[in-house]
């Protein structure tokens, strides 16, 4: 990768972060200047609800719809919240501008050094999603990160922004444990990497073994640990991997309706977050455990719960699952109701994912 | 075949009394103590109120041995400063039963002065001790009695008699009683304390035998109008005390004696002089219209006998025989019964008949009864079916029945009088309410006088909010005549209404700290039970209790939602003095400023701005 390259990267994240120092501070102008005309100020807050929640084709994502409600510091019953959103947005400027990282929980706890109150970490959750409607901006850019539970192993090359590390460079290969996906890395530079395909995984015990079993080296692989339903921070920088190093995501999950789901949402987002459009990785595909895969394989199996069903009849509902794969594979958990685990391999020995089943689906994510 | 001798033994009064003293509210000593506080007290304030009086009235129990057991004797005093009872009077009103003064109709606590009676008579079988009473009418001689009931034969024993020099009016009644304070004790001061509220002219004291005084001052400065004694409504009677009426509007044929005849000589100023029997008619004639009714009857008499005074002193009418026209008597010289004809054209033939059969229909109705008029009474002759000019003593026993049940059924009657009636009034009941319970809002109202069955009542209700009365309301309050019922509410009328309103519609809730006081006043009170604890759900009482609580509840609801309001416009205002100077704090440095915005003008603002979204 040429030093031009990263020059020109490095830029787009300080003109990135001077973007929502910048959008924060037109708020704050306008509030003040409310303020100093005897006017009440107001925030206008992209509507989420259901009704709002369109699903757009052209970006293959929910999007929020063009209704927005008014919070306004005149009304009594929402002088309160309006109140938090403001210091909301005060508090994030000043993390940015720090290029300091907090979590929700963190958020829920500084607030109490400003005589903000929130009743319960949800209150507090609620406001900074509605900074991010405000914002267009996911919290990640204004510096609030989730609780982490996912990581990465493989060749790649990064160096660190944050403050303290400026200039620190990391191969993720390092550390057989593989590395904790947080603010740091989220916000590092990419700088380069031999790996031909990023592989997002389900489950912390299935990333060891790959990690184990050199899938990085046997099949030029970036190995995530998604832990479950992908934080966004993951999902970030599987966007990011995607697009700034050109490489192609697959995603490997358990053979049930959720698992199903993970995959859907690394590719095209949830619901919850359509109010932002930086999250998705619209090519990554969806490789396995499949419902046939489980006849094909001749998985052990446990029944669907009642739960299991009725979520996957919402789906069924959902406009993403009306065609390819995804209806098919839905239709058939629909049909056999049982389901199998990403441990279910083991039963043809603790290799047999990786050397028998991974190929296979390397191999057909091709022509997929 | 057996044969059971039956005995038939008339009992007196106080025998009877004494074997059903249950009735009376003397079943054992805890109930017994109390009905005699009660019985003492509504005397003395009845006594007060009927001459106007402010009663100051004061009432102590004192334990005989203070360190028996319950139950044991007591010695119960009520002094009052009301208008005494004359001295002749003393021994027959404390020492008979069914000796008193309040038989008229009107409204009083007590009925008939019963209840004392059985409190002494009651204390003389439980403890064998005389009661004692001090009256003076005059406030200057001081009549001081020590009297026992002979209970068989219903007539007092006057043990002792003296009179004393004194300074001030009123009764004092002392009695012994077998009781029970420490089980009648809250009772007696519930009863004590929910007096003074209804009677809040009355100045109340109580001395308890554990040694604390319990005093409530006079609240207000007048006293409501006495209640005066009326004639009954039609709607109210039935057959036997129609007859009982009838007594009083028939005539006897005055008795002709010596004294009867110097009377009518002397009416006609015919003392001395002895005139014929033309010359004595002449003279009727012209004093006619002077005369009273007797010597009218006697000069009726006259008329048909054609006997001057002398012929007169020497004969006894027996009959007046009206529908054979006949008029019979004896005759003492001739040892004969003997009549004559009564010449129907006679001027005097009507006012014999007259007398002898009562008044008219019409005359009866207008006269005996309040609120009929002439023509309401012709009217409703004709509804019964009776000729108006039917005279009351030719009536059969049947028609009397038929009389009855129509006077019942006849609608056209005017509502009762309620001036028989004495409510409180509500400027005494707020100012009451007002000084009792210390709240933040009070109202009261005096509904408009309504009837049942003939018996006039009014009800006064009133409500009060906040301030310092205790939560868990409505704490219901009633009274009947000034009389606090503090037992039995389950089944009462007041409660029944209160618990059937929906006290979320007025803006009540949670926890409330609110009373409802409610009077119902009548010159008979429908209780349910021989308690007078409850009183039962007429149809016409419940609708005047609801339509009082409705208007009340209705004045709640607008002080309550004035109360929220101001409540939350205070809160608003202390949310914005809260929240901006925050938003302003955060503004100005979100946008990079040194100087805090002037976000003072909207402070000021906000109190007139409404919940309204933009």
């Amino acid at each position: 990768m040429t030093t031009n390259k990263i020059k020109d990267r490095k830029k787009k994240a300080l003109e990135k972060q001077q973007n929502i120092i910048d959008i924060l501070k037109d708020h704050g102008a306008k509030i003040y200047d409310d303020l100093n005309n005897g006017q009440f100020p107001k925030f206008s807050i992209p509507s989420r609800s259901v009704s709002n929640i369109v699903y757009d084709k052209k970006l293959r994502q929910y999007i929020l719809g063009n209704s927005a409600a008014l919070r306004s510091s005149r009304n009594s019953s929402q002088l309160r919240s309006f109140t938090q959103l403001m210091w909301l947005a005060f508090f994030a400027n000043r993390l940015t501008q720090e290029k300091k990282s907090s979590t929700l929980r963190d958020v829920y706890y500084s607030s109490q050094a400003f005589e903000i109150e929130f009743e319960d970490q949800s209150e507090s959750d609620n406001i900074i999603v509605d900074l991010e409607a405000v914002l267009s901006k996911p919290r990640e850019d204004f510096h609030i990160f989730p609780e982490e539970r996912s990581s990465i192993f493989g060749d790649l090359n990064i160096e660190y922004t944050i403050p303290g590390y400026e200039g620190k460079k990391m191969n993720l290969s390092n550390h057989p444990d593989g590395y904790a996906i947080g603010p740091s890395l989220t916000t590092a530079e990419l700088l380069d990497t031999s790996a031909e395909i990023v592989i997002a995984i389900e489950k912390g015990g299935l990333f060891t073994r790959f990690v184990e079993e050199q899938v990085d080296k046997k099949f030029k692989s970036i190995i995530i640990n998604t832990g479950g339903q992908a934080p966004r921070s993951t999902r970030t920088l599987l966007k990011r991997l995607h697009d700034e190093m050109g490489l192609p995501v697959i995603v490997l999950t358990d053979g049930d309706v959720y698992g199903e789901h993970i995959a859907m949402v690394i590719k095209s987002g949830s619901a919850n977050a359509a109010h932002l459009r930086e999250l998705t990785v619209p090519d990554a595909k969806w490789v396995g455990v499949w419902a046939t895969d489980i006849e094909k394989f001749k998985l052990p199996t446990i029944p669907m719960t009642e739960s299991d069903i009725k979520r996957c009849y919402d789906l069924q509902s959902d406009p993403r699952y009306q065609e390819g794969i995804w209806k098919k594979e839905l239709d058939v958990f629909l049909k056999i109701k049982r389901k199998a685990e990403l441990e279910a391999f083991s039963k043809y020995g603790l290799t047999n994912i990786t050397e028998k089943y991974l190929p296979q689906k390397l191999e057909l994510a091709k022509s997929l | 075949m057996s044969t059971i001798k039956e005995k038939f033994n008339q009992i007196s009064p106080s025998e009877f009394f004494y074997r059903n003293r249950d009735l009376a509210g003397f079943s054992n000593p805890t109930r017994s103590l109390y009905t005699a506080v009660r019985e003492f007290v509504e005397n003395s304030l009845d006594a007060c109120d009927q001459k106007g009086i402010f009663p100051d009235v004061h009432m102590s129990i004192k334990a005989v041995d203070p360190e028996k057991q319950d139950p044991k004797p007591y010695i119960l005093t009520v002094k009052d400063n009301g208008p005494g009872i004359e001295s002749k009077h003393v021994p027959l009103a404390f020492g008979t039963v069914l000796y008193g003064s309040k038989f008229g109709l009107k409204q009083a606590r007590g009925m008939f002065g019963l209840g004392a009676t059985m409190a002494i008579l009651y204390g003389q079988i439980t403890t064998n001790k005389p009661v004692y009473v001090k009256s003076s009418t005059d406030g200057k001689i001081q009549d001081e009695f020590e009297l026992l009931l002979d209970i068989q034969k219903n007539k007092p024993v006057i043990i002792k008699h003296n009179t004393k020099e004194v300074t001030k009016r009123g009764l004092s009644v002392s009695i012994c009683l077998e009781g029970d304070y420490s089980k009648a004790g809250s009772k007696i001061k519930d009863y004590v304390y929910e007096t003074s509220l209804i009677t809040p002219y009355a100045t109340i004291t109580f001395d308890d035998p554990k040694g604390e005084k319990f005093h409530y001052s006079k609240i207000v400065n007048e006293m409501p109008p006495a209640p005066t004694i009326i004639r009954p409504h039609a709607h109210g009677i039935d057959v036997e005390t129609i007859r009982r009426m009838m007594v009083e509007s028939q005539f006897e044929i005055p008795n002709i004696d010596d004294a009867m005849i110097e009377k009518v000589r002397k009416d006609l100023g015919l003392s001395i002089k002895n005139l014929s029997f033309t010359g004595i008619m002449d003279k009727a004639k012209k004093r006619w219209k002077t005369l009273s009714r007797p010597v009218r009857v006697v000069i009726s008499l006259m008329s048909f006998l054609e006997m001057d005074f002398d012929k007169l002193n020497k004969i006894r009418i027996e009959d007046i025989d009206v529908p054979n026209k006949k008029l019979y008597y004896w005759d003492f010289g001739d040892s004969q019964s003997k009549s004559v004809d009564m010449d129907p054209e006679n001027p005097y033939y009507k006012q014999l008949t007259g007398t002898v059969q009562g008044e008219t229909l019409t005359t009866f109705l207008t006269k005996r009864f309040q609120r009929i008029g002439p023509s309401t009474a012709v009217k409703f002759a004709e509804f019964a079916g009776f000729k108006p000019e039917k005279r009351m003593g030719s009536m059969t026993n049947e028609e009397l029945v038929k009389l009855s049940d129509s006077l019942q059924k006849f609608e056209d009657f005017l509502s009762p009088d309620p001036s028989c009636l004495a409510p409180l009034g509500e400027e005494p009941l707020e100012k009451g309410m007002k000084k009792f319970f210390k709240p933040d809002f009070c109202a009261v109202i005096q509904r408009p006088a309504s009837a049942y069955s003939g018996f006039p009542f009014i009800v006064e209700m009133g409500i009060a909010y906040g301030g310092e009365i205790r939560p868990g309301g409505p704490h219901v309050y009633r009274y009947a005549n000034r009389i606090p019922l503090l037992y039995d509410e389950g089944s009462d009328v007041v409660l029944k209404v209160v618990n059937d309103t929906d006290w979320t519609r007025y803006k009540v809730k949670g926890d409330p700290p609110f009373v409802i006081v409610s009077h119902i006043c009548s010159t008979r009170i429908p209780y349910k039970t021989v308690g007078k604890e409850n009183v039962a759900d007429r149809q016409e009482i419940e609708r005047e209790l609801r339509l009082g609580l409705q208007f009340l509840s209705r004045k709640l609801a607008a002080y309550m939602s004035k109360r929220g309001q101001a409540e939350m416009a205070k809160k608003r205002a202390n949310l914005y003095a809260k929240y901006l100077p925050l938003i302003a704090q955060f503004c100005t440095e979100l946008s990079g400023k040194t100087k805090e915005p002037n976000y003072k003008k909207l402070l000021e603002e906000e109190i007139i701005v409404d919940d309204k979204q933009d």
